[in-house]
This record gives C-alpha cells, structure tokens and sequence, in this order.
C-alpha cells in the first residue's frame, strides 16, 4: 500500500498532463497498450474515452452496475459505480435494458490484464444515428493521429480537398488570410508565387522562384529573408527552400 | 469472447463474408413471414426468427450469419426507426473496410 501510493503521487506523474476525451471503438480499447498505469492507442497517452455500443449483459452488484457493451468491433465490461446518495430511481437507468445502444464516457482500466472502463456516465442513444456519427467520429480522430491533421502535409485526400476549399475561399485576394501591407513589392509577389504554385510539400526553391517571376535571385533572396521573418513562410530541405507558413 | 465482432457490411459485401456473422443497416422493403428483404445497399433476403420485429418502412439492424445462398440469417435486430440517415450508415460501412484496424480483425 505505501508503495503503491507513492507510485501515483502527483510529483511522479506531472509529465504529460493529459485530461483529453477521445472517442473509440471498443477494438481501439481492446487493442490498447499499456503504458505503466496508462495506456495508449495510435500511440498516444489516452485518458477519458467516449464508445456507443449495445448493452449485452447487465450484473447489478452492491456497489456497481457492470454493463458488457457490445459495438461490433469488440465488447468490453464497463462499470458504473454507485452512488450512495444518488438512491432514487434514476429515469436513465430504466432505459438502460439489454439490447439497447447507449454512449458511455470513461476511464479504462485494467485488472488481472482484463480490461475494463470506469465510467462517469453511461446514457441511452435516443437517435440511432449517433452510432454512425460516433464510429465516423472514431474514424477522424484515428486518421488524425496516425496520418496528421486533415490538410497536412501528409495526408493525400484530405489534403487535396481542404486545398481545393481553402482556392475557393481566398478567390478574391491573392495572399489568403496575410496580411502582406508591410512588404515589398518583391516579397508580394513571391508569396503570391509560393501561395499559388503547384509544389510538393517541400515548397520551391528561390532560384525557381527568380527565374519564374523574371526577378534577380538577389532581389528575390531579401524578399524571402523579409518572409521568413515575418513568419509568413518557412524553409524546408534547405535555406533556399521555401514554403508558405499555413497559419488558421 | 462471448460477443464476437460483427462487421458492418452492405449487400455487395455478403460474397466476402459468407458463412460470418455480420452487422447490417437496412430499411425493410418486404416482410414475408419467415423471411423478409432489406434494402442494405441493395437487396438482401433475411431469414427472421421468432424474436424479431421488423417493421416494413422502418430501419433495421440485423445480426447475422450469411449463408451459401447470400441469405443473412439473423441472430438479433434491433429496430432504428424512420429517421435514420443512410449516407452517414453506408459511410460508416465504408470507413470499416477502408481502416479495418479499428474495426475488425481481418484472417
């Protein structure tokens, strides 16, 4: 017990304070790895989780309800501890019946290597829609954290897509959101250039750059120097090797 | 484990999953007695039993096995009303195949 304690005193586990709420299958909690008291999935630090699934099982005990949720891709054991002062008859409850869909928001656990998740709250799904809306929402924070945010570098797709919106919405100025009022005229115009030039994640060289918009490589060079310090754009492979900084 | 993984397949998808148990969104065209047709992205002849409730017009969700004939016998259906969108379902379907990591183990 004195071991123990100390093991969880706050001064040992500060690093990485994380108080996020994830949405999960139950295969991503199944699949989960442990971490000394915690756990990750896609390789990051998970804490509260959010599931919807179909109750299996109810086991009513003295001091907790475990419902087994079943979402398609798994079932786990989720277990609501009681309340002592909350003994009325909660109107939630009753809708809590085998077979049916509820969202549950929880901690895993994990006892004699069985996993299970603490949860706060366990609530029946009133529009059936929600099971698709979760499990699509699953979907986006996986991708998110094993291919980047949607429009990153990284990601194929989804990129070419949130470029294609963010053409549509900077169609009437040639700088986006920039704001560009205390450049040159040079530094306008290679922006404009490394804004609206097809380029791979590694932006374009200043020598392109020159020999496309006709402007000596010198004259080009300061007008990226004044770029970079302004954080408008960034460089990628080397010095001479620009990008725009996309900041939302 | 005691609940197995049910993917989430659509009509084109029962010659892969034949003789599996499997999870499927439709709205009920034809109620036949023993059996009945959803429209999962097509038509699919189910083979009810004797807990089901389907209700013609209404969306289902079936459990299920299919079988040599492309027939789902259900196991278990659970009644989605009226209301539900079945773009955000088959996408759901969809996102199950493409990132099967998070859905179901794949043999």
């Amino acid at each position: 017990m004195p071991g123990e304690g100390s093991q969880t005193s706050p001064s040992g586990r500060r690093d990485g304070f994380n108080d996020s709420l994830r949405a999960v299958t139950i295969k991503q909690i199944l699949d989960a790895q442990p971490n000394g008291d915690e756990f990750k999935i896609d390789g990051t630090t998970i804490s509260q989780l959010t599931f919807v699934g179909q109750i299996r099982n109810i086991a009513t005990q003295t001091t907790n309800i475990t419902y087994k949720l079943d979402d398609g891709t798994g079932s786990i054991e989720v277990k609501q501890w009681s309340d002592a002062d909350a003994m009325e008859v909660n109107p939630i409850k009753a809708k809590l019946v085998e077979g049916a869909y509820c969202r549950a928001w929880g901690k895993l656990k994990s006892f004699n290597d069985r996993k299970h998740v603490n949860a706060q709250i366990i609530r029946p799904v009133e529009d059936m829609n929600e099971v698709s809306y979760h499990l699509l929402e699953a979907t986006a924070v996986h991708l998110y954290f094993t291919r980047g945010p949607v429009g990153g570098t990284n990601s194929a797709s989804g990129g070419a897509a949130a470029n294609g919106g963010q053409g549509a919405q900077t169609g009437g100025g040639a700088y986006g959101g920039a704001d560009l009022s205390g450049y040159g005229q040079v530094a306008k115009r290679v922006f404009q250039f490394l804004r609206e030039s097809p380029q791979s994640n590694e932006g374009l060289h200043q020598q392109e750059i020159a020999a496309n918009l006709g402007i000596d490589m010198a004259e080009v060079a300061r007008a990226g120097d004044d770029l970079l310090a302004g954080g408008l754009i960034y460089t990628t492979v080397d010095d001479q090797t620009w990008a725009v900084l996309e900041a939302d | 484990m005691d609940h197995p993984q049910t993917p989430r397949i659509l009509a084109p998808h029962l010659q892969s999953f034949q003789h599996k148990l499997v999870r499927m969104l439709g709205k009920v065209v034809q109620l036949r007695g023993e059996t009945a047709v959803i429209d999962a992205g097509g038509n699919v002849d189910v083979i009810l039993n004797r807990d089901c409730h389907l209700a013609i017009g209404h969306a289902v969700e079936i459990i299920g096995k299919v079988d040599g004939n492309l027939n789902v016998k259900v196991q278990a259906a659970t009644d989605f009303g009226t209301n539900i969108d079945f773009n955000a379902a088959n996408a759901v379907v969809e996102v199950t195949h493409r990132h099967k990591e998070i859905f179901y183990d794949g043999d």
